[in-house]
């Protein structure tokens, strides 16, 4: 089991809240959280989202360890 | 007067204004010769909609890492000395900065390059999303399928 923290921005915190955290089992992916949040909020599932874990760009098919933090976001807009 | 000899490289995102003066500062060498710096102000029409006010919103250590990668990037790209990249979150009156770069080099054409390529690559890897207000609504910049032009998601 790993013991994961979920973060959100943007778009994603104003309907799902800061994030919260979750135990999975060990093996999960990245994906496999975001497709378990979706099922429970399928209108989210237009939205493009990129994944960090620990604050590096992740792809969907990266495997959680305990302990990591898991942020979910827009595709990013800053600058001007 | 601004001291640039001694400058320590700044990857800040803060609430308050920009100062300009510690951005330039921070990039400070005395191996340089020049310069350059990249002001994004908050503007006042985009889409069509008139924007009444623009707020940013970042993962703060991320975005912090992020710009520093980005630095590195640059640095192993161009031969400059110094990167300084600051960008502000909260709500940002129209016409007011929301992000400043500074790069300093020995020569102006790699201060000039890289400072070009940091301000196109921040608005793509770095972790800060935009929300327009304007009359009738509000909108997160980058959130919409497809994404508006400016709002790009390669990296």
């Amino acid at each position: 089991m790993a013991r994961v923290r979920l973060r959100y921005f943007a778009t994603l915190r104003e309907q799902l809240g800061e994030g919260d955290e979750r135990t999975v089992r060990a093996g999960t992916t990245v994906g496999a959280v975001w497709e378990r949040v979706l099922s429970d909020r399928p209108a989210l599932r237009r939205l493009r989202v990129r994944f960090a874990v620990n604050e590096t760009y992740v792809d969907c098919d990266r495997v959680l360890q305990d302990g990591d933090e898991l942020a979910v976001f827009p595709p990013v807009s800053g600058g001007c | 007067m601004l001291g640039l000899l001694a400058g320590n490289p700044m990857y800040e995102i803060t609430e308050r204004p920009i100062d300009l003066g510690r951005v330039v500062a921070a990039v400070g060498d005395p191996e340089a010769g020049a310069v350059a710096t990249f002001l994004g102000t908050t503007r006042r029409s985009n889409a069509g909609r008139s924007v009444t006010k623009l707020e940013y919103e970042a993962h703060v250590s991320m975005a912090r890492r992020e710009m520093r990668r980005l630095a590195s990037r640059a640095r192993r790209r161009w031969p400059i000395r110094k990167v300084a990249m600051v960008h502000r979150v909260g709500v940002v009156p129209l016409g007011e900065v929301s992000v400043a770069i500074a790069v300093s080099a020995p020569h102006r054409a790699e201060a000039f390059e890289a400072c070009h390529w940091l301000i196109d690559r921040l608005k793509e890897v770095v972790p800060i999303w935009k929300k327009e207000h304007y009359r009738g609504g509000t909108v997160w910049i980058g959130a919409q399928s497809g994404g508006p032009p400016g709002a790009r998601q390669d990296a």
